[in-house]
């Protein structure tokens, strides 16, 4: 299925006493296929080998793939459970001691019923994540609402995907990552990227973008750096951070003034368009480079490639989403597609880079503070019964929305939330507003991790429960393009640790809700109670079956049954998602970032990856490779900001908002816009960016704004005397 | 049939999986064989990397003393025998682009053998499977003959004009991939 160009028949190198275990990688989106070698004397994960037969990355791995192995058997593995007695010591890594499994359930269960007795079932909350299989976010939702009865449950996805969730469903009706298969890319005439720095973000991607413009296509970039992919671009749309609805409105409106308007499509299968069109009449060339910085020529002539193109992708990721008016920018860029109306067939359409392993799957399911399996709605009573029915629970007992994962923290702060069950994320890293979201962490009256190692956020626990990498279980996952695959386990458990989903059934066994668990043994339970949850849901699974997905090489969702084989393009019907069939063009206002650069706070701040590590860096600062690579983080600054500052390349210098400061090592580039700084965000403790960023949310995908604030540099050392 | 290491210089984004993957082959030692550099550091993300060219006439072989560096049939030039390898280091400083590395602990010089346990049997070698970009390639003659873009004076593969050392069996596309493309519209 999809062998494309690029496809080659490869045999493996198998060694003497090894076996090569099918699976894809443990981190982004991209899934990338991989074979873990396994020595067959010792039954223990040794290495890698490419996995030249899985269609999207015929072989290919970032450093962060090549090496993802590593994290199996790594010294640092939890290999029994930790509780600490002294909650004095919350916020540090002393004062942990070794426990029984039974010892630390017994204490967790005790701690919850003590906190529900006493301030009601909502002061517990589960803080979750998406880096893990379907089927465990899966039960984390159900864990939280059949298990605890809490309204509180929400996932590190707000920090990630939850502006393109936003604007897709605005947008579509339905929120799928990708119209189309990745395999489609390298075959369109035009990409327009904004926001994404690809090349280091979704490595593998690269072949792909490379090879449109190798047949002649073209390559837009719109990024306040020069990045690697936007480096080799035709055109890089070099706009100030924050901007992103000014140059999405400005070239939409340059696309409708010189005719690139598919008006029959517009006519038959959208709504808004006049609106729009109107509204954005105000972004003239003159105006958006104004707001945006970036030059007009630019503008006008990225407008008339995209225009031109017989069929073009527009993508984007993080840059444009995790701003505070992340929904926007998504629904503005989607804007382009369907005013022009490419979309809706094979080598035309819009995707969102993905940026967690299960960052898609993971937000279908139901660890949302208001979703349910299948994408239901957690307020629409139909969505509600449907459910209850699988659980073997009444919609009396369903919990009603909670809050987002930033407002859960507030929440701590406030003592309405005293408990917290956190797993599969590191939000002592990642959340924004770090100084205040460490001491709601520590403010809790009880708090538990789960993790294979001590996260910084694990620091703020009191009991630490040991969980398994993603090569010691199995389960699905749903990379970036929408395609349902299978992780396959290469190794069991080490020491006591345990698969997530074991924790929750033997936890709810202990919280008196064992009826509602007991009966999922294995990861395939979990996965058929899964499949039958989102039966009938939009985002469909049931008929994703482990066999199917083996077969195909992934299945597209949805796929409602089992002789559906699933849907890899979207739209190709043009038939939309919303109850009339249309797509919403969106009249979107601009407004600036929440913290514009004043006299006091010149510079803009913007944050992200390095290709060495994934998030928080939990894992990949532990890979010897990846922390030789990346060891700690760096500003980025311009020659000519440097020169204004005293500053040198390689000079420590203090970095500081209104919330917070870090000491950075400079790292001079020409690379940057003059007025921007960037700092890459996988560093713990007073490392950590997030102590500077804003906290401010998106009204409706509730994202904060990462990706630009208002900050300041002072020099710290003195001038050497010559 | 024959494949070669092929090398599209400007595809490269810097990622260093072909080196993080390099100490993955089996008889590499966990060790990197070769080099990534950033082109214009303070300027722009420009980065290429550098690897063993594996020349037909290699000065490496010709400089050792000790015969340590054998030449496979495949055309590859090996790391040096650890039996016969005195450890003078000739080789490093004879190659002209400086790839033999040196194992100060063990006396050893050690470089690219472009995976010689999979290439032998026609695996590409790790660098080029995994690397994300396709600056790094393992392709056919005829393959790279359709690539069209190298257009050099004197009509050979040679590393740099005029060369520095002779033939080579990895090609590199030096004009850069997408010189002579035309647009599609």
């Amino acid at each position: 299925m999809q062998r494309d160009k690029f496809f080659k028949e490869i045999d493996n190198l198998t060694h003497p006493n090894e076996r090569l275990i099918k699976t894809h990688c443990s981190y982004c989106g991209m899934q990338c296929g991989m074979n873990l070698r396994v020595n067959t004397i010792t039954n223990k994960i040794i290495g890698v080998e490419p996995r030249y037969d899985w269609p999207v990355t015929v072989g290919k791995m970032c450093p962060k793939g090549v090496t993802a192995y590593q994290q199996t058997n790594h010294k640092d593995r939890l290999l029994k459970p930790l509780i600490r007695d002294d909650a004095s010591l919350k916020g540090t890594k002393e004062g942990f001691r070794e426990a029984s499994w039974e010892e630390a359930y017994d204490l967790i269960a005790a701690k919850f019923k003590e906190l529900q007795e006493q301030y009601g079932k909502d002061s517990l909350s589960v803080f979750s994540g998406v880096s893990m299989t379907n089927e465990k976010c899966y039960l984390t939702g159900k864990f939280a609402r059949v298990a605890l009865g809490t309204r509180y449950i929400d996932y590190n996805g707000r920090f990630c995907m939850s502006s393109a969730a936003g604007g897709f469903l605005r947008s579509f009706g339905v929120d799928r990552g990708s119209t189309l298969p990745w395999t489609d890319i390298h075959e369109t005439d035009c990409l327009f990227i904004a926001g994404s720095n690809t090349a280091e973000c979704h490595p593998t991607s690269m072949f792909r973008v490379w090879a449109v413009q190798e047949r002649g296509g073209y390559l837009i970039v719109a990024d306040p750096r020069e990045t690697p992919i936007a480096r080799r671009a035709d055109i890089h749309l070099d706009l100030k951070p924050g901007t992103d609805l000014a140059l999405a409105n400005g070239i939409l409106n340059l696309l409708i003034q010189n005719g690139y308007a598919d008006e029959e499509f517009v006519r038959q299968h959208t709504n808004g368009f006049e609106e729009t069109k109107e509204l954005v009449k105000e972004f003239t060339p003159e105006y958006t480079s104004e707001l945006t910085g970036v030059a007009i020529e630019k503008i006008v002539r990225a407008a008339e490639i995209y225009g031109k193109a017989p069929n073009a992708i527009v993508m984007f990721a993080r840059g444009v989403e995790q701003q505070h008016k992340g929904v926007d920018n998504v629904s503005a860029y989607v804007n382009l597609a369907l005013v022009t109306g490419k979309i809706g067939r094979t080598k035309a359409g819009v995707a969102t880079f993905t940026g967690q392993g299960n960052g898609q799957g993971g937000r279908e399911h139901g660890q949302k503070a208001d979703l349910l399996p299948g994408y239901r709605k957690i307020t629409n009573p139909k969505h509600v019964q449907e459910v209850c029915d699988v659980w073997g629970i009444t919609p009396e007992e369903m919990p009603g929305p909670g809050v987002s994962a930033y407002e859960m923290f507030e929440l701590m702060e406030k003592k309405t939330i005293r408990g917290l069950y956190l797993l599969c994320s590191n939000p002592a890293v990642s959340a924004p507003n770090l100084n205040f979201v460490r001491q709601a962490m520590k403010n809790l009256d009880f708090m538990v991790c789960a993790d294979f190692y001590l996260s910084e956020s694990a620091e703020f626990a009191d009991v630490v429960l040991p969980s398994v990498t993603w090569s010691e279980d199995e389960g699905t996952v749903t990379n970036l393009e929408g395609r349902i695959i299978k992780i396959n386990q290469a190794q069991e458990p080490i020491g006591e640790s345990k698969p997530d989903w074991k924790i929750q059934v033997e936890l709810a066994e202990r919280l008196g809700r064992g009826k509602y668990f007991s009966h999922l043994h294995t990861a395939k339970d979990v996965a058929d109670e899964f499949r039958l949850a989102t039966k009938g849901g939009y985002a469909d699974y049931y008929g994703a079956t482990w066999d199917k997905i083996d077969k195909q090489d992934g299945v597209f969702w949805p796929c409602k049954d089992e002789k559906d084989a699933g849907t890899p393009h979207m739209f190709l019907d043009k038939k939309f998602y919303h109850e009339d069939g249309r797509a919403k063009i969106c009249a979107l206002p601009y407004r600036p970032p929440a913290e514009e650069p004043d006299e006091q706070y010149p510079l803009r701040l913007t944050t992200g990856r390095v290709v060495y590590h994934y998030l928080s860096g939990n894992q990949t600062r532990r890979i010897p490779f990846l922390k030789d690579m990346c060891p700690e983080p760096f500003v980025e600054v311009h020659p000519e900001t440097a020169l204004k500052y005293d500053i040198n390349h390689e000079e420590n210098v203090r970095l500081f908002t209104r919330r917070g400061e870090g000491i950075y090592r400079v790292k001079i580039t020409e690379a940057i816009r003059q007025d921007t700084v960037f700092v890459p965000y996988h560093f713990g403790h007073e490392q950590s960016i997030n102590l500077l960023t804003i906290a401010a949310l998106d009204p409706m995908s509730r994202m904060p704004e990462f990706k630009a604030c208002a900050a300041q540099i002072e020099k710290l050392e003195q001038k050497k005397v010559q | 049939m024959k494949k070669r290491l092929y090398l599209e210089l400007e595809n490269c984004i810097g990622c260093r999986s072909c080196l993080a993957a390099c100490t993955q082959c089996g008889g590499h030692e966990e060790r990197n064989r070769n080099y990534v550099y950033d082109v214009n550091p303070l300027v722009n993300r420009q980065t290429m990397p550098l690897m063993c060219l594996h020349c037909v006439n290699p000065a490496c072989a010709r400089s050792c003393p000790a015969q340590a560096i054998q030449i496979h049939e495949t055309g590859a030039v090996l790391s040096a025998l650890v039996e016969k390898c005195i450890g003078c280091q000739n080789c490093t400083i004879a190659c002209p682009y400086g790839i033999p590395k040196f194992d100060t602990e063990q006396n050893l010089m050690y470089k690219c053998d472009l995976c010689i346990d999979r290439t032998k049997d026609g695996i590409p070698p790790m660098c080029a499977s995994v690397c994300p970009t396709n600056t790094l390639q393992w392709l056919t003659d005829e393959e790279i003959e359709n690539k069209k873009q190298h257009n050099l004076d004197n009509g050979k593969w040679v590393t740099s004009m005029p060369y520095l050392e002779g033939e080579t069996n990895v090609k590199i596309s030096l004009p850069g991939i997408l010189q002579g493309v035309t647009k599609l519209f």
